[in-house]
């Protein structure tokens, strides 16, 4: 209701300001916006996806002039980088879209508070400084279900980057699928420490390989885990992958079952107009925290856009069967679409952090009934218990 | 002289040819590329607060490196020797002594920062005495496991409660946070220690027995054998020395940027590997490093303003390095070589 | 078991970029010269044979042409080391940042890129069904092979051909070979210059054979390692072939260990400690056989005459 009036009374203040221009609409000054990347635009996960989103609102909104990128920013240089946006760029608006960012934004913040930033996967807030995160693990569940429904050897891999909050949060989620599907099923994880290292993320993929696992999703920004499973599957031993971040089915047709895929672009899209209607400004950020999902469209199923499972794997899903307190007796197929459609609702009908969940002590973490917090999803440390790593302490 | 010449040639050679391919691989003119470096580095008081702020760290690693290359002990260890200075300012502030009072404990941070620093180069240098290993794949190797300490201590044991579990240490109190010169990032603090360690380091190569005897082993190690000097002993001194300094600029730059630890490659972005052409360009001059300092930490922040305004990958910066190191390469040779005919006419 | 002969099978093609790269280094040091650059020719082989596949879609033009760069790189150490005498401790070091920047501004086009044919394991018939090692020797990718027989190569030319011969006399002693009319500067071009090519294709073999992916910076120590190879190996091909699988060996066996509660950024450690260890092993074993790194290692070698 107050965004709507905002809106609309922001609306008439910038019809009025338009009309006080001599030049009309043509001189409206252009937003500048500037990115902040922390990888390589073409590292084919994370920052890969910041700048399709980038590259579609170049598109889209022509009001707005969207600066050269900086791209593989280390985390101590990034005030720096900063700076050159505001003093020599001119940019009104600034994205960082790197967790380690965050300290330098906050500060940037203070340093030029008629600025306004934006920080992607942080926590801290101000004035002018708000924080947003496309969040995945609604579909790191799904995955979940289908990989506890294909795995033989009840044995699950997962190649992880780092072990942060985000990271662990997406392996709960996914191990809370495979656990809903497959009791027996545990799920075993590998640390590369690195976001992005294709030859580690292989000798990882392998190694649970080895130890059993026919099925691997992962967190690292490449699709290697993808074309060894598809490796492997070629050589007749059946490893199902699930891609990440990016469309990488096409890395592993026989192998890649499905995935999780983001659209940075819906949530840049709506930050920026609203800053462009006045909605958001540099004084009225502090709470300004986006944390879209499912319901939002800014995540999606799948190894590739429109394409929420592989064909080759429907029918095995279709056939897998299980009884569901409240469904009754439904394919795994099924249960995955009926889940991602409560998850879409609004308000969400289902959430896969609904408790009773305990941790690997056998802890409760999430009493019965109750769905976890963002600020609990936000800071977890603890796996479930079919997860049999441990988080490197 | 005309071998003199033809080298300058070559070394002006090099440098064209290396535009020539970024402007091949990258369609940008090397003018401009030039021209923005130096305007964003040194064209306006913020460039040239940004440029003083990086420069701390290279000169004091450059000091440390100045001190080993002078001695031709080839410590490419830096870069591991300024992040165990970070944990050694981390670990003061943090858990010794964190209710010190603000003088004593930034008194403590540097020097335990230069102790470990020091340490760390020790073990390279124990290596190298005691078994004979080549100091340069020990040092590099310490660089590496360097980086996974930190990352260790930063995922594990030193992991701030307070940071929603994210890879951090606590925030440093304000007294452990060292002055910063108005609004900008320069920790002035480390940059009069870096001064001041320059000219003594000045004095003690140039005035002192032991920086005769450095230069004794550097230029000859069998006439310092013959001279009866203490070789193992001086290589111990230079190296504990070296990582000292190079350990300082990591207490610099937790305690006056960062104000915590946090993983290796937010601390350093390759300080250590710089240093060693800053040390070679300055002629292993201390004060001359000072000068060159400033010289490199402007083609860094002008590196990150080619990556802003002209879009070209922030990797192009190594690239010129590479190019300045072969450039100094040939240039000594020049001399060198003509001190070398000289002998052998003689 | 099985996990034993999993794990072996993944450590030949992690050992195989170290092996390519470290037989070329002790060619390169038995001629006397010290090439430090193999990090940044490595990344460079990477890079190139990642973008020629990439733009003609032929891995074997991609590995022949990072053969070519890499060769061709090493040409300016062994113009900077021989012909100026310059530093060859610098020269190296410059070489490694020269590679690093300029693979990092031409592969920047290429990162995320898929290669768009992927070489796959080419079983080796009859030899691949050896109890044990057959699978883990012989159901490996074609470079592997060509490895292999590269290694026996190498270690045949050192120690059984004329050329081999004047290699080592050059290394040990330029003086005594020059007066022997050997071709002390045509021996030692050579010789870095085989050195770069079998640098650039250890980086072909990373880019596009193991990951297969161009990141920047992929190399990651790995052309310092070889270094180390090559002194444990004491500058024979054979024993390259030990150290290089023994170092691939580790790089698999982290990932092994992690389940056992080690921090995996301790266990990342473990390339790099062990470096040092074998090196420390090595350089006993030095002292007492009395083995001596080639002893002009290092020294640039100066004509008596000068013209």
């Amino acid at each position: 209701m107050k965004g709507k009036f905002l809106v609309g009374l922001s609306l008439v203040l910038l019809f009025s300001l338009i009309l006080n221009t001599p030049y009309g609409i043509g001189a409206e000054k252009r937003l500048r916006v500037a990115f902040i990347y922390v990888g390589p635009v073409g590292d084919y996960g994370w920052s890969h996806a910041h700048e399709l989103a980038r590259q579609y609102l170049i598109k889209k909104l022509p009001w707005a002039e969207f600066l050269p990128p900086a791209e593989a920013v280390p985390e101590s240089d990034v005030a720096r980088f900063i700076d050159r946006f505001v003093r020599e760029e001119k940019a009104d608006v600034i994205f960082t879209t790197s967790f380690g960012y965050m300290d330098a934004t906050i500060e940037a913040g203070k340093k030029y508070p008629d600025k306004i930033f934006f920080h992607c996967s942080g926590y801290r807030r101000d004035k002018n400084v708000g924080t947003y995160f496309a969040e995945l693990y609604q579909i790191y569940y799904l995955n979940g279900l289908m990989a506890g429904a294909l795995t033989k050897t009840n044995k699950v891999g997962y190649v992880a980057a780092h072990p942060i909050p985000e990271v662990v949060r997406h392996i709960n989620a996914f191990a809370l699928g495979v656990q809903e599907v497959n009791p027996k099923a545990t799920v075993d994880v590998r640390w590369l420490f690195s976001w992005y290292d294709p030859s580690k993320a292989r000798i990882a993929a392998e190694s649970l390989i080895s130890d059993g696992c026919d099925v691997l999703a992962f967190t690292e920004d490449s699709p290697t885990v993808v074309t060894v499973g598809e490796e492997y599957t070629k050589k007749g031993k059946p490893i199902y992958t699930f891609g990440h971040y990016s469309p990488m089915q096409k890395y592993g047709p026989n192998s890649c079952v499905s995935g999780q895929l983001v659209h940075w672009e819906v949530i840049y899209r709506d930050i920026l107009e609203k800053i462009r209607n006045k909605v958001y400004t540099n004084t009225n950020l502090e709470n300004v925290d986006y944390w879209w999902m499912l319901k939002e469209k800014a995540v999606e199923l799948g190894g590739d856009f429109g394409v929420p499972i592989n064909p080759k794997f429907v029918s095995t899903l279709k056939e897998k069967k299980v009884v569901d307190p409240i469904f009754g007796k439904i394919s795994v197929y099924d249960l995955v679409m009926r889940r991602s459609a409560q998850m879409k609702a609004n308000p969400e009908k289902f959430d896969p952090f609904t408790g009773p969940i305990k941790d690997q002590t056998g802890k409760v973490r999430i009493e019965s009934g109750r769905r976890a917090t963002h600020d609990e999803l936000w800071s977890m440390d603890w796996f479930v218990p079919n997860v049999i790593a441990k988080i490197p302490k | 002289m005309t071998r003199r010449y033809s080298n300058s040639f070559l070394s002006i050679l090099v440098i064209i040819l290396g535009f020539l391919a970024v402007y091949l691989i990258s369609g940008v003119r090397p003018d401009i590329i030039l021209k923005s470096i130096v305007i964003s580095a040194f064209g306006s008081v913020y460039g040239l607060s940004e440029t003083l702020t990086k420069s701390i760290p290279l000169v004091l690693c450059g000091l440390g490196l100045s001190l080993s290359f002078k001695a031709s002990i080839w410590n490419i260890g830096a870069e591991g020797q300024l992040l165990m200075g970070a944990v050694g300012a981390t670990w003061v502030v943090l858990y010794l002594m964190p209710n010190a009072p603000r003088l004593i404990l930034i008194l403590a941070m540097f020097l335990m920062g230069a102790i470990l620093g020091g340490i760390w180069a020790l073990i390279t240098a124990i290596l190298k005495v005691k078994f004979n290993l080549n100091e340069i794949i020990v040092s590099l190797m310490m660089n590496y496991i360097a980086i996974e300490f930190v990352n260790y201590l930063v995922y594990g044991p030193w992991k701030s409660p307070y940071e929603w579990g994210f890879p951090y240490s606590t925030k440093f109190p304000l007294s452990a946070q060292l002055s910063r010169i108005s609004d900008t990032r320069i920790h002035y603090p480390t940059l009069i220690l870096a001064i001041i360690l320059a000219i003594s380091l000045y004095i003690v190569l140039n005035k002192t027995k032991l920086g005769y005897e450095i230069r004794v082993i550097g230029d000859n190690i069998e006439a310092a054998r013959y001279a009866g000097l203490d070789i193992p002993k001086i290589v111990l001194v230079v190296l504990l020395l070296s990582g000292g300094l190079a350990g300082l600029a990591g207490v610099g730059e937790v305690a006056g940027i960062h104000h915590r630890l946090r993983v290796a490659s937010g601390i350093s972005p390759g300080y250590g590997y710089t240093a060693v052409i800053v040390a070679w360009l300055g002629r292993l001059n201390p004060l001359l490093i000072i000068l060159v300092s400033f010289l490199f930490g402007g083609l860094l922040v002008g590196g990150d303003a080619i990556q802003v305004s002209l879009g070209l990958p922030g990797a192009t910066i190594n690239f010129v390095n590479g190019l300045i190191l072969i450039f100094v390469l040939v240039q000594s040779v020049s001399k060198a070589r003509i001190s070398y005919v000289r002998k052998r006419k003689k | 078991m099985n996990a034993i002969l999993e794990v072996l099978k993944a450590t030949i093609p992690a050992g195989t970029p170290l092996l390519l790269g470290a037989l070329g280094e002790i060619y390169v040091e038995r001629s006397g010269i010290l090439n430090l650059g193999v990090e940044g020719i490595m990344i460079m082989g990477a890079v190139s044979a990642f973008g020629v596949t990439a733009i003609t879609g032929n891995v074997w033009l991609g590995v022949i042409l990072s053969a070519l760069i890499g060769g061709g790189m090493s040409l300016i150490h062994a113009f900077n080391s021989i012909t100026l005498k310059a530093n060859q401790t610098l020269s190296g070091l410059a070489l490694t940042m020269l590679g690093l920047g300029l693979s990092g501004l031409i592969g920047k086009r290429y990162i995320g890129m898929p290669l768009p044919n992927k070489i796959y394991n080419l079983p080796i018939l009859g030899l691949k069904d050896i109890p044990l090692l057959g699978p883990v020797l012989f159901d490996q990718d074609p470079i592997v092979y060509i490895s292999y027989i590269l290694a026996f190569v190498f270690w045949f030319f050192l120690f059984n051909t004329r050329f081999g011969l004047e290699l080592r006399s050059v290394g040990e002693s330029p003086d005594v070979a020059d007066s022997a009319g050997i071709d002390v500067f045509r021996i030692q071009y050579l010789a870095v210059f085989i050195g770069g090519i079998m640098a650039g294709l250890g980086g072909a073999y990373l880019s596009v054979f193991y990951a297969p992916a161009w990141i920047e910076g992929m190399t990651a120590g790995m052309g310092w390692i070889v270094l180390a190879i090559t002194i444990f190996s004491l500058w024979r091909p054979e024993r390259a072939v030990v150290g290089s699988y023994l170092f691939g060996g580790i790089r698999v066996l982290q990932y092994k260990l992690q389940p056992f509660g080690i921090s995996p950024n301790i266990l990342n450690m473990l390339p790099f400690i062990f470096t040092i260890l074998v090196l420390m092993l090595a350089s006993k074993e030095i002292s007492r056989k009395k083995i001596s790194a080639p002893s002009s290692l290092g020294i640039p070698y100066f004509r008596e005459k000068i013209t």
